[in-house]
């Protein structure tokens, strides 16, 4: 069976820092990378091609540093990528790349499954999925903690915070996954290495037939900012038991630990 | 098992210079590095001199180098628990290209070398950590990374001052406490007016400060504070094993602190944020430290290789790296010539090397280590400084002293014999 990975190239999140004077994130040569639950998605769908064969494709929409970021899933194991790249698609709405994605996928050909992870690391909205799902009229089982295709048919058990559900559906189906599926791996030399030569189509939006500018932007982002920190920025000088004295009075006058 | 031409292990500046020197040969080296991408867990005080290594690269590589300021200004500064000389030093020759030496931070500048090594046509893997050596009937034959088997026809071990891979390759024994350094600092944000402003530079200028005494409460080491373009690099360095002495010992986050919030230090910085925190281990053995430096199917390079010299006044290591990396490119382009990686092959790097200013600035300065491993540095003259200039500038309520007097009084018997045994060690520097 062959499966189908969408991944999103966000900025490493490790490395962003806040600019103090605007708390707006400092977005210049932060390295790029395929978001971590993403890789959790790559795991799962390699997993499946490992024990049951097929092949690997991954799909993704986003700015052309795509074709170097996407090295890092092929390294893990998938097969080939189909990339759709405009610079318009970094940091697009979830209704946009459902759309851009969509209309990739229908290029790919025969495959059982579509994974996701359950939300990009940056957004987090866990919209594209739902929304694949639908545009391509598939069902969708999100939050998936495990899976397991036999006869046909996909089996997961879905992590629903209070309980967990076991369902079955037939293929192909989009599936969410949860980081907790699996233990993403971490590539081989010599696979990050062969990387670089698998196969990978780069698409404009326009080869697809998607006018981006005509797609209708349903989110519009006001502000992205850090939330406020207030720094006390006390510093207490004393030796240790008088600084400790004076730093316990100053958090109980603050409210910031309880009475005694 | 895969086999690649070159495996280099660490992508820092001897790493890097190979890789792009034999790229520019037309190898396909193979660099390993452990960090997330080239320059993440390298660190500097910060400068760098260019005139040993600017011919070793194309013209206009300098220029687009992501560099910090030029160090037009040099100053030194002595610190006593409440005193502070300093003497601050600007020629015309160094504020006019090409600059000699400029201030740099790591993280910006490897990345940028990391690319012009791949654009070259080196291999650069990262988040790749080499754990071991693969050695085959005495003969280094790859290396062990992330469980992998990897063969190359020569290892270039660029791993850093504990280097694991000399090690393991057995060329190298375990360091000894004394043989080194521990270097920590911050990077605190400035506007680049302020900073123009604070250090009395004309835009565009940078200064270079060192520092010695009371900082490092005795131990051997000093202090240093490089100004970027909108940040400076503010940090100590203290030999490890007077790190390692006294009860309890002292922290290096204690010694950094105390340092910045001495009057000379706290303006210089005050409304900055320190946005950057790093710490990492100097080699301080100067040229006794060099050991074998190629073995069958491996080279040693850079930090590695123990190439780094602390002369002082002037704290050098980077172009060491860069040339080291540079001609360890030149010696295996020999050695696959003739297809012998021998260790008799690749015996040429140290004769090239032995060429080049590095094993010699090494070798003149040979004496270095011994002649500042000497506590009185680091407590007895600072103090002398600033009790003789506390002397010379105060007026008090009694009439004045001549300067002669003045002077004289600080220096008895025991002082000058001392001065004396000092300048007879140091006439070997």
């Amino acid at each position: 069976m062959n499966s189908i990975v969408c991944v999103k190239q966000t900025v490493d999140l490790q490395q962003i820092r806040i600019r103090k004077e605007t708390r707006e994130p400092i977005m210049e040569n932060v390295p790029l990378t395929i978001g971590d639950i993403d890789k959790n998605a790559v795991e799962a769908a390699v997993r499946l091609k490992e024990s049951g064969g097929g092949k690997v494709t991954l799909v993704s929409a986003g700015s052309e540093d795509l074709e170097e970021t996407i090295k890092e899933g092929l390294a893990m194991g998938a097969d080939e990528a189909v990339l759709v790249v405009d610079r318009k698609l970094d940091g697009a709405e979830s209704f946009v790349v459902a759309t851009v994605l969509a209309k990739a996928i229908a290029k790919v050909g025969e495959y059982g499954l579509i994974l996701l992870g359950e939300g990009s690391a940056d957004n987090y909205s866990g919209q594209v999925g739902p929304r694949l799902a639908e545009l391509l009229d598939l069902p969708l089982v999100a939050f998936a903690r495990s899976i397991e295709v036999a006869g046909g048919k996909l089996k997961a058990v879905r992590n629903m915070d209070d309980c967990l559900e076991a369902v079955e559906c037939d293929l192909p189906a989009v599936v969410t996954v949860l980081s907790e599926i699996n233990e993403a791996r971490i590539p081989a030399v010599t696979q990050i290495l062969k990387a670089g030569r698998k196969p990978k189509e780069v698409l404009a939006p326009a080869d697809l037939g998607a006018d981006l500018a005509a797609l209708d932007q349903k989110v519009q982002t006001l502000a992205n900012i850090a939330p406020l920190q207030e720094r006390k920025q006390i510093m207490f000088k004393e030796d240790a038991d008088t600084a400790v004295a004076k730093l316990l009075s100053a958090l109980q006058a603050d409210g910031a630990v309880g009475r005694y | 098992m895969e086999k690649f031409d070159v495996i280099i292990v660490g992508a820092g500046l001897a790493g890097l210079a190979t890789a792009y020197t034999l790229a520019k040969e037309g190898f396909e080296p193979l660099v390993l590095e452990r960090g997330d991408y080239a320059g993440a867990k390298n660190v500097t005080g910060g400068r760098i001199y260019l005139n040993p290594v600017r011919g070793m690269f194309p013209a206009d590589f300098w220029d687009k180098a992501p560099l910090e300021r030029p160090v037009t200004t040099e100053i030194i500064t002595m610190l006593s628990g409440d005193a502070a000389t300093s003497l601050r030093f600007r020629a015309a020759e160094f504020a006019a290209p090409p600059y000699q030496s400029y201030t740099v931070q790591r993280v910006k500048f490897d990345r940028w070398f990391g690319n012009q090594a791949t654009c070259a046509g080196a291999m650069l893997v990262t988040k790749s950590r080499v754990d071991d050596v693969i050695v085959d009937g005495g003969r280094v034959v790859g290396v062990v990374a992330g469980g992998e088997e990897l063969g190359a026809d020569v290892v270039v071990a660029c791993d850093g001052a504990l280097s694991l891979v000399a090690e393991k390759a057995g060329l190298r024994k375990p360091g000894q406490p004394q043989d080194y350094a521990v270097g920590f600092k911050q990077v605190v944000e400035l506007p680049e007016k302020a900073i123009e402003d604070r250090f009395g530079l004309p835009a565009g200028e940078g200064a270079a400060q060192l520092f010695m005494g009371a900082l490092t409460r005795g131990r051997f080491g000093g202090g240093f504070l490089y100004t970027n373009k909108a940040s400076v690099s503010l940090g100590m360095v203290v030999g490890i094993r007077d790190m390692m002495d006294g009860q309890p010992p002292v922290e290096p986050g204690v010694l950094l602190e105390e340092f910045k919030q001495r009057p000379e230090i706290a303006p210089l910085i005050e409304g900055g944020e320190a946005v950057e925190f790093s710490a990492h281990v100097i080699p301080e053995a100067g040229y006794n430290g060099v050991g074998k430096l190629a073995g069958d199917g491996i080279l040693l390079a850079g930090d590695a290789a123990g190439f780094s010299l602390n002369m002082g006044l002037t704290v050098r290591g980077m172009e060491f790296a860069i040339a080291s990396g540079v001609i360890a490119a030149q010696a295996i382009k020999r050695a696959a010539e003739k297809k012998d990686y021998s260790a008799g092959s690749l015996s040429a790097y140290r004769t090239l090397l032995g060429d080049s200013f590095v094993l010699k600035d090494l070798a003149t300065f040979r004496e270095a280590p011994h002649i500042l491993d000497n506590p009185r540095f680091f407590t007895y003259y600072p103090e002398l400084a600033g009790r003789i200039l506390r002397d010379i500038f105060s007026i008090g309520i009694q009439p004045k002293e001549r300067f002669g007097p003045t002077v004289r009084r600080h220096f008895g018997l025991a002082d000058i014999t001392g001065i004396l045994k000092d300048g007879w060690k140091g006439r070997k520097l």
